[in-house]
Order: C-alpha cells, then structure tokens, then sequence
C-alpha cells in the first residue's frame, strides 16, 4: 500500500513537474497525470479498509466523530470560499490608493446609475491579455462600486461586436454600449472611466481653440507642444475644434467654449470685437495666459473684470519636483473652497505652475456679476516685474515696499448674467502647466478640465482624476546597497549558522 | 487552559530552537532571500541607468525620465514576491515534519496525552509555535525590502499587504504540514507529502482542457497560485484571506482530529 | 487523598489481536498494587487505558467514580504516569522539564517552583538539575520520569517497568521511594520483575495474554513462598515468561 501510494505521488508529481516547466500537457504529462491519481485512490481504498482497525464501538465512535469534525470544517472552508468569491470587499494598501477607485470615476458611476438598464455600458476584460493580472485589481473596483456589467473572459470568447477592435488592437478592456464599442488603451482608470464617460455623455460639448496668434500648437507631441491637452478634453467626451482667428469674423455657433491659450501676438480688433460680442450673448471662454502676453486679450479681459499686472509670479519656497526648480516654479496647493472648479482641491491636491502671472478678480463690470479667486499662491511669494530678468536668475526679488505675506491669485473665475444668458470666463496665468511635460502632472488636469467643465456647465462631471502611480526609482546608493546586501547575506546567516552550530553541538552532548 | 497553552508553546520554541534544524532553515531562507532580491536591485539599478544614460526621455522633470512601469514595484516586489513563494514552500516543510511525527517516534506524546491535556491545546501551541516561526523568517527577510521602502514613495502599508499575503500563505503551508506530520510517526513521509500537496494545490490550470469552464473556474478558485499575487500589488482582498484560512483551520481541523484518533486506535 | 481503582470489563482489541479481556480489577484506596505477567500480557495495554491514552474497546475504568471514557480529563487530573522506558524530552533541562510538567497539570506559581523544589529534593536530582536530561545516566531519567509523575502529589501514581535498565543500587532505592508512597497514595505498579511485585505490592494481580489469572493479596503470596512459583504453575506451557 505504501508502495502504492508513493507511486502514485511520485507519478502524478512527475506530470505537474512536466507541465509546470514546459507549460503543455505532453503525453507524459496525461500519461503520469492520469495514472498517479489512481494510483493514490488505490492506496487510499485500501488504507480505508484499515480502518476496521478500529475496533469496538467506542473506537469507531471517535472515529466517526473525528471524521465528521474534518468533514464540517472541509465543507465550511469551501462554502466561505465559495460566499467569499464574490465579496469584492479589500483594502488597498498602496501609497497612491491605485486600487481605490477616483472620485471621477465614482462620480461617472453614479451617473451611470441613474440611467435606464438599456443604455449602461459594460465592461470586456480579456483574462488572457499579457497585463491582465494587473488590471484584474482594477476591475474589480469597477464591478464593486460601478452599476455596469464586467464581464471577464477570454479573447476567443469576445462577441462579435467586439471582435473588429480585438483584430486590429492588442488590448485587454473594452467598453460597449450596445453594438458601439471603444478599445481601452493602456487599461488604467483614467482611461477606462473616460471611456465610460464618452459612451454614455448624453451632450458633446463643442470647444474651439484660438489660433492664428502663435497660440499653443495643439498637434505638437513634445514636451512644449499641447497635443495631450486636446487629448484630454476628447478623453473627457468633448468635440475639440480649432478656428483660424483672422479668417472668422463671429465665433462659431455650435461653441460652448473658447480656449484662448498663450496668443503671442494681439488678435485683430475684429476678432476682439466678436469675442467681446459672443460673450455678451452669454459666451464662455478660458484664457490661459504667459507672464509675457501682452496683448490685446488683456485689455479685453480687463473690460470683463480681471485686473492682470505684467510680471512673474516667485517664491522662495522651491519646488523639489523639478530638477532645474527655480523660485518661477511654482508648486501650490491654496485653492477657492467655494467655487465649483476647485471646490474638490483642498490643500492635501497640489497644482504645479512653472512660471505664472497674477489673476486679480478686480472689479465687477455689472453689480450682479461674481468674480472670484481660485487659485493663490504661498505668503512667501512676490511679483517680479521683468519676466526675463528672473527667468534668467537676475530677478529683483521681493520688493521690500511691496505687499509682503499676502497670498497672490494667480487664477479666477466670472459669472455675467446678461440679457441673452450667463457668460463665464475663466482666466489661469499660465499655460505651460498644461503642456504635454506637465499636463498629467500632480493636479494640474483637474484644474484645467474642470474649469472647461464649469464654463460648458457640465459641473456633474467635475470631479478628481485617477493618478497614475507615484514614480519611484532608484532608492540607494551602490554602497549603501552592498552595507546592506554584506549585512543580510553574510553576516546575519553567518551569526545563523553559528546559532545553529551550537544547537548542534548542545544536542549532541 | 491559557497556562497549559503558554507552557507548551515555550516547550515548542525550545525544541525547535535547541535543533539545528532551525537555524540552517532560518539561514537558507535569509541567504537565497537576500541574494535574490539583491539580485533584482542590480537588474533594476542596471535598467534605470540604461534609461538615464541614453536619453530616452527628457532630463529636467524626474517623472520623464524612466517609464512609469519600470519601478520598484513592477522591477523589484513583484519578482521578490514570487521567491519569497518558492522560498517559503522549500523550507517550510523542514520545520513542519518534525512537530508532530517526532513526539509519535519516541513515544513522547504519551507523556503529554496522560496530562489533562485537551487535544485542541496540544495542536494549538504545537501550530502557533510554527507560524511564529513563520513570522520570524519573513521578519529577517523583511528587513532589505523595508529598508528600500523606506527610501522610496511605496509606503510602509504596501510592504504590509505584501508580507501579510506572505504569512496567510506561509501559514497556511505550514497548518498543512502540520496536518501531514500529524498523520504519520515518519518525519520523510510527512516531509515528502507536506512538500506534494501545496504543490498539487498550485494550480489546476492543467486541467482546463478536460474541464468545462464553470469546473474549471470552481477549481481555480480552490488553487493556491490565483489567490497570492495581489497582496505583493498592495492590496489585501478579504477572499483571499478567507482562502489561506481555510487552509490553516483545515490544517488544524485535520491535526486535532489525528491527536484523537491516537487514542481511539 | 489515595484513589480508588475499578476497572470493569476492560478489553482492547487491535483489528482480531486481543490485547486485554474483560479484566475486573478493584484496587482500594493507598494500596500498592502490582501487575505481572510476561511480556504481551496486557499490562502496559491496561495502564495505557488507565491513563486516558488508548479508549477501551469495551468496559471502563473509574477513579474515584470518574469515568476514564467519559471525565478523561477529571481521571488524568488526579494520576502522575512514569512509562516504562522514560519519555521524556531529551532536550530539556531537569528542572525545566520538571516546570513544564507541573504547568500542565495546572501547578503555577509559587506552587509550582516549591512542587519542583520538593520533587528535585525528593529524587536526589540536585547535582542534575540543570543539565539536559538527554546527556543524563538511565538511573537519573528514571527518576526524573518518577519526579515528575508525583509532582503535583497526585492521589493515584502509575508506574511501568521503573526499574529496568537501573543497576542493583538504583534499583533498591527506587523500591525504597516506591514502597514510600503506599498509604498516601494509591500506587499501580506494572512490571515483569517478580522480587520487585514482592517487594512493593500489597496485591498483584497475574496478567497472560490478555487475561487476568488470578490476584494475589499479601497473605497469598507470604504463604504461597515465592511468587515466582506461583507465577510459573500460572503460566505453564507460555515460553517467553
């Protein structure tokens, strides 16, 4: 019998071994797979018989008992196996909470709730895709707090509607709506919710970008370049569109919002005129602005309210983010606690702004009309009046007249109701903190994308972005590493060993 | 009752550590820990230099300069968790053969099933005097990583979740180890059958092709493998911890109930 | 404070082997009473049922009234056990052992370190105290084996074969601590040394192949001349007496 048994181990442990290195089941893994456990089960039917070994009803009664109390404790560990499989229910232990779902996305989810069965979305997660272990995780986030079908399965298994992307992309989630389906690319929850987002907007906010003016270039995909800004407004369900300032007399029709980023140059008193016109007919419009813009755009900002004193904003306080900080880069996290585009940043969420001028909502242009703050800077902060000097590092530094220990705007927000509906504006002093180096960036994408939201009155949808992990690299020193690695690898086995020797040598007398 | 406990769990930690046998597992262990994981700080260090070095993303903002999937998680935790596996699986059943077997051997579990012993107890403080030792082993071995954490943006908690999935695994191999030397008076055997099961329990993936897919998953649920990756990615699922204790109640159960049966022979 | 013994229709069967048959035995409280018999006798297999170790196959034993079957733990409270050939852990320290010993059986305390004290006094084991039982003579795990069966001065004292192995010396001081214990205590004394059942015992009791033969009380065996007449015309035709 024992014989038997150890055959039988050796058999069935010889196939796994097999399959385990070689990743297929061969014809000696099926044959030892198969023969090992019956072997065991021979040996095991005899053993059982064995048990008569048990003489006496006392004997057999304990036996009973005892084979009984593993039976209940078996099928108990298999049935809270079975109730616990489907409680999603953990504990995400990661600095940057990456498992625990965004405020956006729980935001989109109970959006998602409130619509009718038919036009939820759903979830494809193809377990057999390379990276589908990391992404299970997140799924699961999904399928706990998310009133959306995930569906787990393997590539083979897709639907047909899902099959044209599965041909044409390797990707590991896919999001449907009906027959309407949207590859994810890299399957993080930024990306994963955006698409929830996209399939089930109801309305596409239309956003044109000024250009013309040397604004920001929009297709560029270096670091000073702003292709990722469009990117994330089209991630967030929005219809980006350029118009070409000079060749347009009117701003378009269908334009919920304008982004009027970093002119150069002044825009052409026509263009200002429509602006100006579209505006008082309830337009909306974001200003990003570079310490150096002078142009015309100021003054028209000036009409709406916004008082915007040429100059860069510094601070002693250095940001330790950038390699090359200076005190330009600014690193803040004072937010307006009441207004809607920063009402979700408080000071634990910190923007990064690498150079920008002061916001100052000055003056109302009509009594009804609100203007706020949203964004300040530390109390150690002051104005330098000549943006080169201090890029340079030639700055004045902090004016000892000038008005020490107060926090400086550097972004703010106006309401206008005005005869033919609210106009909104919105004006950043800066535009740099949303190029393609510092979109993604810390908080960065929540200030500019809610603010987009605000001025397109889609305020549902403001909310806090997934983060993408925290990098972290390079933790030591090469010496410190090799203190470490003498210390662990020799030294505590060497004292180990000794211990041991000792043992030995007491044992034996 | 807590006495009895208390007295015998200190009379486990003086056996075990009055046998060699402790210490050369504690040493193993420390040694191929250590090693490996130095091993994938060197692969890692070398990575990130061959990033920086070639320019393969711009130089002024840290967040550039090394794609965000080369970290100390991907490069450096996930691979050492899956040693730390292997590890745990090799030495565990050293300790574990012994507990019970050797008392059987020589006859000195007469001697303790004379007292007013109940049989729980006896299993009890033989099974906590392993995990402890369990604990201590991932302890030595936590000490390089921790040191690491501490410099980098990972956070203590993630090393937790990590080292707690270690513990419900290495726990939960050892109660099965202990169920194998409870069964048996021979240390080879309960060794040998202590080392098949987990690795039988690994993975039923091989099965998949005879089995329909509900059966397959049934049985996925009850392997070993799927239930142990997400504690080295930082997060503690409650399932997973419901699994490794079952295995270690299993264990237990299986344990009590062979001390029994001793006496009903 | 001594234990009274009954033993009522013990048997223990392995698989078709009868280890022990219906064995009926009373033994009073502070007796000293002594089972005999050759080797496969049912001895051991009796004392083993005594202690709570092995379950009958029928019957019961009870101690003071308590059922060994059904108040094991309430029976093993009140008896020390010293098994033939001592098992003790070869790794302990004598008076560790000892401490460890008295912790389960509940001693704590100042109670336990004075019990301790007394048994190491009691046994000579002064000199051996703190060394490792492992490296100790057989005379001195003997005793060792005894110290910690009447540590917590139990009413009822269990004993296997104590003297074999032990020289003629150890062997006479041994009978001496034994025959020290009646009264107070009730002793069961199992061996296959016959001078030593005369010595010791008020009664013995005649074991073979798993049934009891006959019992003898002190009288018996003084009028009878020497037990081991006795236990040869008991046990005629047996080759391995």
């Amino acid at each position: 019998m024992i014989f038997l048994a150890a055959a039988g181990l050796v058999m069935l442990l010889s196939g796994l071994a097999s399959y385990y290195t070689t990743q297929q089941i061969s014809a000696f893994a099926v044959a030892n797979l198969v023969a090992g456990p019956l072997a065991l089960v021979a040996a095991g039917v005899v053993q059982t018989r064995r048990v008569s070994g048990f003489s006496g009803a006392l004997s057999r009664r304990v036996l009973l008992r005892q084979t009984a109390l593993v039976g209940v404790v078996a099928a108990a560990v298999v049935v809270s196996n079975v109730l616990a499989s489907g409680w999603t229910a953990s504990l995400d232990l990661t600095a940057d909470r990456q498992y625990t779902l965004a405020d956006q996305t729980l935001g989109v989810c109970a959006q998602i709730g409130k619509l009718p069965e038919a036009r939820r979305p759903s979830l494809l997660f193809f377990e057999d895709a390379l990276i589908a272990k990391e992404v299970r995780l997140r799924i699961a986030g999904y399928e706990a707090h998310c009133p959306i079908e995930t569906r787990t399965l393997r590539e083979a298994q897709a639907p047909p509607e899902a099959r044209p992307i599965l041909s044409e992309f390797e990707t590991t989630v896919i999001a449907c709506l009906g027959s309407r389906c949207e590859a994810v690319g890299y399957p993080s929850e930024g990306n994963i919710t955006n698409a929830l987002l996209r399939l089930t907007r109801a309305s596409t906010p239309v956003v044109y970008f000024m250009l013309g003016h040397g604004e920001v270039n929009l297709s560029s995909e270096a670091d000073h370049g702003f292709s990722a800004l469009a990117g994330a407004l089209r991630d967030e369900g929005m219809d980006v569109r350029g118009i070409l300032g000079p060749a347009r007399e009117e701003v378009p029709a269908d334009a919920d919002v304008l982004i009027v980023a970093a002119p150069e140059r002044d825009l052409l008193p026509d263009e200002i005129e429509s602006i100006d016109a579209w505006l008082e007919a309830g337009g909306r419009m974001l200003a990003l602005l570079e310490p150096e813009t002078a142009s015309n755009l100021v003054e028209l900002l000036g009409r709406w309210g916004f008082d915007l004193p040429p100059g860069v904003v510094a601070d002693e306080r250095v940001s330790p983010l950038l390699v090359d900080a200076t005190p330009l880069s600014l690193l803040l996290n004072q937010f307006n606690g009441w207004h809607p585009i920063t009402r979700k940043l408080s000071h634990r969420h910190m923007v990064l702004l690498p150079s920008a001028r002061p916001v100052f909502a000055a003056r109302k242009p009509m009594p009804d009309d609100r203007l706020e703050a949203l964004l300040f800077t530390h109390k150690t902060a002051w104005l330098e009046r000549d943006p080169a000097a201090a890029r340079s590092g030639h700055g004045a530094g902090p004016d000892p007249a000038g008005p020490r220990g107060v926090p400086l705007p550097l972004a703010a927000a106006g309401r206008y109701p005005r005869e033919h509906g609210e106009a909104r504006i919105v004006v950043i002093g800066d535009a740099d903190f949303a190029s393609n180096r510092l979109l993604h960036t810390l908080y960065n994408p929540d200030l500019l994308l809610n603010s987009v939201l605000w001025l397109a009155e889609d305020e549902e949808q403001i909310a806090l972005r997934p983060k993408g992990p925290t990098p972290d690299q390079d933790p030591l020193t090469i010496q410190q590493t090799l203190a470490y690695f003498y210390f662990l690898a020799f030294a505590l086995p060497e004292a180990l060993l000794l211990l041991g020797i000792h043992a030995w040598y007491r044992q034996r007398g | 009752m807590r006495r009895r406990i208390a007295a015998l769990f200190m009379k486990e930690l003086r056996s075990l550590f009055a046998s060699p046998i402790a210490y050369v597992v504690l040493t193993a262990f420390v040694s191929l820990s250590a090693v490996y994981f130095f091993q994938h700080l060197i692969s890692y260090n070398q990575l990130l230099f061959a990033f920086q070095s070639e320019g393969l993303a711009t130089t002024d903002f840290d967040q550039g300069t090394v794609p965000l999937q080369i970290n100390t998680l991907n490069e450096l935790f996930m691979p050492f968790a899956g040693d730390l596996h292997l590890f745990l699986l090799a030495v565990i059943p050293l300790i574990t053969m012994r507990v019970f077997a050797e008392e059987r051997a020589t006859g000195t579990d007469e001697l303790l099933l004379t007292t007013p012993l109940r049989t729980w107890e006896l299993a009890l403080a033989k099974h906590a005097t392993t995990y402890l030792f369990v604990m201590l082993l991932l302890g030595v071995s936590a000490i390089y990583p921790a040191v690491i954490i501490s410099k980098s943006q990972l956070g203590m908690a993630h090393l937790g979740a990590l080292y707690l999935g270690q513990l419900a695994y290495g726990v939960a191999i050892a109660a099965i180890g202990l169920a194998c030397s409870s069964l048996t008076r021979s240390q080879v055997v309960a060794a040998i059958v202590a080392y098949a099961v987990p690795f039988i329990l690994l993975d039923f993936a091989w099965l998949d092709p005879v089995l329909t897919e509900s059966a397959a998953g049934i049985l996925s649920g009850a392997a070993i493998q799927p239930h142990l990756d997400n504690f080295a990615r930082g997060v503690l699922e409650f399932r997973h911890a419901v699994y490794f204790g079952g295995l270690t109640v299993l264990g237990f159960t299986v344990s009590v109930a062979s001390l029994e049966l001793v006496r009903a022979r | 404070m001594a234990a009274k013994i009954e033993a009522k229709k013990v048997s223990k069967r392995f698989g078709a082997h009868v280890a022990l048959a219906h064995f009926d035995v009373e033994i009073a409280p502070g007796e000293i009473f002594g089972l005999i018999g050759p080797n496969g006798a049912g001895k051991t297999t009796f004392l083993r049922i005594l202690t709570g170790y092995w379950l009958p196959t029928e019957g019961d034993v009870y101690v003071d009234g308590d059922s060994v079957v059904e108040q094991r733990e309430r029976v093993q409270a009140k008896l020390g056990y010293a098994c033939e050939q001592p098992k003790l852990y070869m790794d302990h320290g004598v008076e560790t052992f000892l401490r460890l010993m008295g912790q389960l059986r509940g001693l704590g305390g100042g109670d336990l370190s004075l019990a301790v004290e007394r048994s190491i006094e009691r046994f000579e084991l002064q000199e051996v105290a703190r060394r490792r039982i492992g490296v100790l003579s057989k005379g001195f795990q003997q005793r060792v084996s005894l110290a910690q069966a009447l540590l917590h001065d139990p009413p009822l004292v269990v004993v296997d074969e104590p003297t074999v192995g032990l020289d003629p010396r150890q062997q006479l001081e041994l009978r001496r601590i034994l025959q020290g214990l009646g009264g107070s205590h009730t002793l069961l004394l199992c061996t296959h040394q016959l001078r030593e059942a005369e010595a010791c015992c008020d009664r013995v009791a005649l074991l073979d192949r798993g049934k009891l033969l006959r019992t003898f009380s002190a009288d018996e065996l003084e009028s009878a001349g020497s037990l081991e007449d006795l236990f040869l015309e008991q046990t005629q035709g047996r080759s391995d007496t």
